[in-house]
């Protein structure tokens, strides 16, 4: 970045323009642990200051890349080309709960557990529910689309984005969607911006669609002696008509890392694990997860755990939430994918894994939403075997190539960021990416919004 | 810098994220410097040699509470406060000890002498510099100037300290040791002459630690360790020799040295190593004593409470947080004053203390001590108290600035009401 660039962003952010290497530091990595520096962090509290960043940009010529929380697991917040990162985490207020017209409206650094937190006491429900609730911002689950284990019920991020403001590429303030019900004036930007990765546009403050909160929650654990016979009960318990409000797959070796790293008591010969969710009034709820126990052990569950209360319930999802970030301990490098397939290809696909993972050797860590299909599956290397890298690479292309042979999609949640940009074509064929980017030169024409993202061009810089 | 283990112990983290959210210091920094995430990020571009300038890593190393709440969530059992801990120590032998720390606890807090010496001179200056403000919990004073932090009040400092105060033979020998610990001995005595009566309503012999030196946690924390060795090894030394059958912490912190960061010190299988955890072996709080020996049991019940819930627990970080001891105050306090006690709003929110971090920047320290006394106060609680001589203290500062009829006791002297 030229000092020019620097001294007038200095001039607008004072104190919240940051230039020392120990902050860029800070700036370089989101959970993907690539690490690309920054030539300075700016800190906006506003969406007008968000609006001079970017004005500055487009006179400048500098990347912008809009940061929430920094847990993307597909690049989205590296500043692959350098620039400013732009964090969005001192816009963090919520700014209106509506109870009446069931919507909150938020800046987009809130904390997406705290704002499920805030409107709960309303009696009110947000739903999506990504495993970085407590952590990752809604800013950011907005231009990710993030997914979560309610997804199966209660659908994603885009399902409950009525209405956004944004500063687009071009420096413009935007204000899009609707908070009514209804509303079909001319296309819909909304959905233009959710999922678009910051490419397109900087949300600066969103309206939520809340729901009422249902009365009570029952979890079950299931514990299998084989992914077959959980996925099996996945298809059971739809066929039995209840509709659960989480579906959560686990693999042997999934479990095994949490097992070093907190201690879980499972049975003997567990290698599977179904993590299943039911809400709705006392009554109905009931009735559900004994439907679902039944389901279960019809299947083949060496035992199944029940717990309605909030201590026993967190207690049984502590070995779901603490997967991701233990799988460090079974290989330093992890290429991390988040495919869907139609829920019922899942046992197929995990034969397909389990075949893949032997004929490439590499350990292939499998967990997810089995409930709507999405599969988490993180190939583990060492990183310094560069053999061992190669196989992973063409393990990974398998993954995807295989997946769309199901009829499935290469991301369901993470997004295309670096570390899908070179597949993008293959899902969505050369026309797909000749108009998206013929969209993003529409909101962003002179390419300032997170370059390098979603589409390849030339080789980025260092990994 | 240079340092492969440190090296290693950073590697584990997965840069996830999950700290920031439960980080002391996170929500008034606002940047991710802040948070266990990015000073792993620091120390990892110093050790990689990215980053060459030891002196801004080591400020950004001395931003931190030393709280642990980031560690006690991380999923993937990052060893922050040791990363830190070590990370400072490494940076000091690089580029020195920061004078005003090395003076305050390489000098100053370790020798007992010097200690009454300043004490002496304090009570003079305190009637030339400070100004008295009214408190519920004794006198204590304002610094009117910028010095050491604007409305910083400080306790009077007593004429005695509490060992000082001790009858010739009083407290020569006994089944349990008083480790009473540098502030419950010179600054607030009362607190450790509560916890030896106490202590002796056992009916066991009780023992006070007469010639210790500071348990070594500031001097470690401020990567001293040059100073801190000095301290732990004569602790160490002398516990050895008394060899006492246990020894009793009536401060958090200085369990938290003795149980756990001075065995980290030493190899294991060296000598020191084995004092160390011979030692530790026989550490236990304050309330643990307490109940364990019986004292519980000797309480008269408490009459009805007067005002029922005005009395509340603070779970200090290093204590409940990492020690995991919370539980045994409370049972303590629920036969020491039954209906008075209850649950505190905000009970396990950190002081904002952290040892140096309070001299280092004392409007933060005190912008999240006073968020904690007030949280705990709008929940009704008038009372709090605490087993850690930094939380005691922060508080009674931060009770003095926002509400000075809000009283922080240690539990010591509530039980020694009760008893009474
Ligand atoms: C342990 C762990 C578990 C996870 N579990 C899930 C899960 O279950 N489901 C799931 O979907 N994801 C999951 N993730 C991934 C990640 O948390 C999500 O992608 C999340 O939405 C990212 O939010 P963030 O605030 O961290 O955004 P960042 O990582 O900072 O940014 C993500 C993207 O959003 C853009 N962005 C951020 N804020 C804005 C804004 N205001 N305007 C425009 N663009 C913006 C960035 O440029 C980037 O492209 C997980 C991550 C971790 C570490
Ligand atoms: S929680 Fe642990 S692993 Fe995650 S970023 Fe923080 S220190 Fe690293
Ligand atoms: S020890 Fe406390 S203040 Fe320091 S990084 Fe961890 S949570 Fe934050
Ligand atoms: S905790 Fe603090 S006051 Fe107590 S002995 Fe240790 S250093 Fe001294």
């Amino acid at each position: 970045m030229e000092t020019s660039a620097l001294s007038a962003l200095g001039e607008l952010l004072g104190k919240r323009l940051h230039t020392s290497l120990e902050t860029r530091t800070c700036y370089a990595i989101d959970a993907t642990r690539k690490k690309f520096l920054p030539d300075a962090v700016a800190f906006p509290e506003n969406a007008e200051e968000v609006r001079r960043i970017v004005g500055l940009a487009n006179l400048h010529r500098f990347p912008v890349v809009p940061r929430g929380a920094g847990t993307g697991f597909s690049g989205g917040s590296l500043p692959v080309h350098g620039g400013l990162v732009l964090s969005l985490e001192r816009m963090d207020r919520i700014l209106a709960i509506d109870a009446a017209n069931l919507y909150a409206v938020v800046e987009p650094g809130v904390v997406t557990g705290t704002l499920k937190d805030a409107v709960r006491k309303a009696g009110l429900f947000y739903p999506p529910d990504p495993a970085s609730l407590n952590f990752s911002t809604v800013g950011g689950n907005i231009a990710e689309c993030a997914g979560g284990m309610c997804a199966v019920k209660y659908g994603v991020t885009r399902d409950y984005v009525l209405a956004l403001e944004a500063v687009l590429g071009t420096g413009e303030l935007v204000r899009t969607g609707v908070i009514t019900m209804k509303g079909v004036v001319g296309y819909d930007l909304t959905r233009m911006l959710v999922g678009s990765e910051g490419t397109l546009g900087i949300v600066t403050k969103a309206t939520l669609r809340l729901i009422p909160h249902p009365e009570t929650v029952t979890t079950l654990l299931a514990l299998f002696p084989d992914n077959r016979r959980s996925a099996d009960a996945v298809n059971a318990i739809v066929a039995a008509r209840v509709t659960p409000s989480a579906m959560e797959m686990m693999d042997r070796t999934a479990i095994d890392c949490v097992r070093e790293t907190i201690p879980v008591d499972l049975p003997e010969g567990t290698r599977s694990a179904l993590l299943i969710e039911v809400d709705g009034g006392e009554l109905s709820a009931a009735r559900d997860a004994d439907r679902l126990e039944e389901a279960c052990r019809s299947c083949g569950a060496i035992e199944v755990r029940r717990a309605s209360d909030a201590r026993g319930r967190d207690e049984l999802w502590k070995l779901r939430r603490s997967i991701s970030p233990a799988l460090r301990r079974v290989g330093a490098v992890k290429m991390n994918e988040d495919v869907v397939v139609p829920r019922s290809r899942l046992a197929d696909m995990f034969d397909f894994l389990a075949d893949l993972s032997a004929r490439k050797r590499v350990t292939i860590v499998n967990f997810g939403h089995a409930g709507d299909g999405n599969v988490h599956v993180n190939i583990m290397i060492s990183g310094t075997d560069l053999e061992e890298y190669r196989r992973a690479e063409e393990a990974v292309e398998e993954v995807f190539r295989g997946t769309l042979a199901f009829g499935g999609t290469i991301t369901g949640e993470h997004g295309v960021g670096i570390v899908k940009a070179p597949f993008l074509e293959m899902e969505v064929g050369p026309a797909g990416v000749s108009v998206m980017k013929r969209l993003k030169e529409c909101f962003d024409p002179n390419g300032i919004l997170n370059p390098g993202k979603i589409f390849m061009e030339e080789k980025a810089g260092p990994a | 810098m240079k340092n492969d283990a440190l090296k290693e112990m950073a590697g584990l983290c997965a840069k996830c994220g999950t700290c920031r959210t439960v980080c002391t210091l996170y929500p008034h920094r606002k940047t991710e410097n802040a948070a266990a995430r990015g000073k792993v990020l620091i120390l990892e571009s110093a050790l990689s040699g990215e980053n060459a300038d030891p002196s801004a890593v080591q400020e950004a190393m001395a931003d931190c509470l030393l709280c642990g709440r980031c560690e006690r969530i991380c999923p993937n059992l990052v060893l922050y406060e040791e990363i830190v801990m070590k990370a400072r120590a490494d940076l000091a032998d690089e580029v020195g000890v920061p004078a005003w720390k090395s003076v305050l606890f390489g000098k100053v807090m370790p020798s007992d002498p010097a200690m009454r010496v300043l004490r002496k001179a304090g009570a003079a200056a305190e009637r030339l510099f400070l100004k008295k403000v009214p408190t519920g919990s004794g006198l204590h004073y304002r610094f009117p100037l910028g010095f050491l932090g604007g409305g910083r009040t400080v306790p009077k400092l007593p004429a005695k300290g509490f060992i000082e105060s001790l009858g010739k033979r009083e407290g020569s020998f006994g089944e349990a040791m008083l480790f009473v610990g540098c502030v419950f001995d010179h600054l607030y005595p009362d607190v450790g002459r509560a916890a030896y009566e106490t202590m002796k309503a056992s009916g066991k012999a009780v023992s006070v630690f007469r010639g210790a030196a500071c348990c070594g946690l500031p001097a470690l924390v401020s990567g001293d360790r040059k100073s801190a060795l000095e301290n732990i090894e004569a602790n160490l030394r002398r516990l050895r020799e008394a060899a006492p059958p246990a020894i009793v912490f009536p401060c958090g912190s200085c369990l938290l040295m003795f149980k756990r960061n001075i065995p980290m010190l030493f190899p294991e299988g060296t000598p020191p190593h084995e004092d160390a955890a011979f030692v530790a072996g026989r550490s236990t709080d304050y309330a643990s004593f307490i109940l364990d020996s019986g004292v519980v049991d000797r309480l008269p019940d408490p009459p009805p409470a007067e005002r029922p819930g005005e009395i509340g627990y603070h779970d200090s970080c290093h204590l409940t947080g990492t020690l995991g001891k919370g539980p045994e105050a409370r049972r303590v306090l629920e036969k020491a004053v039954g209906g008075a006690f209850r649950e505190m709003e905000g009970a396990d929110l950190c002081c904002g203390y952290g040892g140096t971090f309070n001299i280092r920047d004392y409007p933060t320290s005190a912008r999240i001590g006073e968020n904690k006394v007030s949280v705990a106060a709008r929940g009704g609680t008038r009372i709090i108290s605490a087993a850690c001589s930094g939380c005691v203290l922060q508080m009674r500062d931060m009770a003095a600035r926002t509400d000075p009829s809000l009283r922080v006791v240690h539990i010591a002297e509530l039980v020694r009401r009760a008893l009474s």
